[in-house]
């Protein structure tokens, strides 16, 4: 029972990075038509510019998570929304999905050759202790993705229905045409869900790479997770993106200690499979109407 | 209040308006007929900025407001509700309302609208905190034109508001609009439901190919055999038979 109760934990705080990622996933498909086939590097990259900002620049740890941050912002947000999104957006969702396709291998190859193929020691914001939860054994790290992640996905939905330029972004997201009418600044609102999906996978990243080492080729199984976790939960929404994310990290590590940790990276892949047959709109979905 | 001169305008390189010109006057109902394809929803985008202009223009209280955004229409005044379900299906009925009011300053203002118009809607104010995808069609409409006159609009263009509405419903939206502009607002209506929309107007224009070709006191367009003909799907030109 300790057991099962520590790898629920340790499942439970990988499976809210996965959402993060989800989430964001998420948030850029509604708002734009966007399907980020490089949302794993986009995980796997705000690591490799904290290093920089504290090997390179010399910074101390906060300082370079802020500066990769920022960096995140102007070139997963800005620079993505603007020279890839946009040019391929008239063209139609396949171009878009090659284009990110595509940039995502542009992302891997570039940080193994400009930075290293090695993976790279990443520090932790905390020291690495194991304290007991009931019986069960879980690490400060676990403890600290949980919880961040958590207040991250709070404070979002906080904000997508607080408040108005929050309901503004739903306006855009759900009818856009309607949001239109109302005067509601759609660019704008776009621009901030890039910014959004660009600071979730900045923060994926800081919380995920002390646990597999900062590597280029971290984003493959991120970005794959990501996806299922997003249609697992349903497509066109959060709390699916969330549920989706958490599930396929206990379900994972579930899998990895009770079935065989040979098929664990199929595990999620399964899942995707059965809820597509079962229930294709996702979790907690809803069937997405066409208007005529 | 609004005038129309030549207007042409469309889609891309193809062009929908050939030269609409019209000329309406403040508090007043006009309503646009025509049959399908003459334009009348597309002379509403053109006039609230979602229509590519190529030339022509639009004076609202002799002010030039052609090729403006919605936004900036929104600030002269102007409000556009158009036909189908323009709801965000998964917003509160109370902050679908909210959004009508998203471009003003004075939140405050906008608050107090909000309750003056949910008295004249009770509907939404009994249902202010279920999702608006729940209210029923008429109920959507009903939530469309509180919001359309959130921010106390002069003019409100509403596109084909008899939709998906029963007979009743119809009436009771005819009748908002009646009371809309015996308090001094204009109102440009397009309306399949020709009939009984002339029969609640004060003027009628009808619309063809892009043209203007009929414009007169509603009355007397509902007693002209041409606009008779033109029910029945004909032409108000003469056939080359």
């Amino acid at each position: 029972m300790t057991e099962f109760l520590q790898v629920v934990l340790s499942g439970l705080a990988t499976g809210s990075i996965y959402a993060l990622a989800a989430i964001g996933f998420t948030l850029l498909w509604q708002a734009s038509q966007t399907i980020n086939f490089a949302q794993g590097e986009f995980v796997m990259l705000p690591a490799f510019f904290v290093l920089i900002g504290m090997h390179v620049l010399g910074m101390p740890l906060i300082a370079a998570m802020i500066f990769a941050l920022i960096l995140s912002l102007i070139l997963l947000g800005v620079i993505f929304k603007k020279f890839v999104i946009e040019p391929m957006l008239p063209h139609g969702t396949l171009p878009i999905v090659m284009a990110t396709i595509a940039l995502g291998i542009l992302m891997k190859e570039t940080v193994k050759e400009f930075y290293s193929a090695e993976a790279q020691p990443y520090p932790s914001l905390v020291a690495d202790r194991t304290l007991d939860f009931f019986g069960a054994a879980v690490s400060t790290q676990d403890i600290l993705n949980l919880v961040v992640s958590m207040l991250v996905v709070v404070a979002l939905q906080f904000f997508l229905s607080g408040t108005r330029t929050g309901r503004s972004m739903q306006a855009t997201a759900q009818n856009p045409q309607v949001a239109e009418i109302l005067g509601v600044n759609i660019k704008r609102m776009v621009l901030y869900t890039f910014l959004i999906n660009a600071a979730l996978a900045a923060v994926a990243s800081f919380l995920i790479s002390p646990i597999y080492l900062a590597k280029f080729s971290n984003g493959e199984p991120i970005g794959l997770v990501a996806f299922i976790a997003a249609i697992v939960g349903g497509f066109n929404q959060i709390r699916g993106a969330l549920v989706g994310g958490l599930l396929i990290g206990v379900v994972d590590n579930l899998a990895a200690i009770y079935v065989s940790a040979q098929y664990r990276a199929a595990v999620p892949l399964i899942l995707l499979i059965v809820i597509i047959l079962v229930r294709p709109q996702g979790l907690l979905g809803k069937a997405e109407g066409r208007a005529v | 209040m609004l005038e129309l001169k030549d207007l042409y305008g469309g889609y891309g390189k193809m062009t929908i308006l050939n030269g609409v010109s019209f000329k309406i006057d403040k508090a007043t109902i006009t309503t646009v007929i025509g049959p399908n394809g003459a334009g009348k929803s597309t002379v509403f985008k053109a006039i609230f900025g979602l229509l590519n202009i190529h030339s022509g223009q639009i004076l609202l209280d002799g002010k030039d407001v052609t090729r403006q955004t919605p936004a900036q229409m929104i600030s002269h005044g102007v409000t556009y509700v158009p036909q189908g379900r323009n709801i965000v299906p998964q917003l509160s009925v109370f902050h679908n309302l909210e959004l009508g009011g998203i471009t003003a300053r004075d939140q405050g203002m906008v608050r107090r609208r909000m309750e003056m118009v949910m008295d004249q809607f009770p509907i939404l104010r009994e249902k202010r905190n279920q999702q608006a995808i729940a209210l029923s069609g008429g109920q959507q409409k009903q939530l469309e034109i509180a919001r359309a006159l959130l921010l106390d609009p002069k003019l409100i263009l509403i596109d084909e508001p008899s939709i998906g509405l029963s007979p009743n419903l119809v009436q009771e939206v005819f009748q908002t609009l009646i009371r809309l502009r015996d308090n001094g607002v204009t109102v440009l209506m397009v309306e399949q439901n020709a009939k009984s929309a002339l029969a609640m107007s004060d003027y009628g224009i009808v619309l063809e190919l892009g043209q203007t070709r009929m414009h007169d006191r509603a009355d007397k367009l509902l007693a002209d055999p041409r606009v008779g003909q033109l029910f029945l799907g004909g032409s108000t030109q003469k056939s080359v038979a």
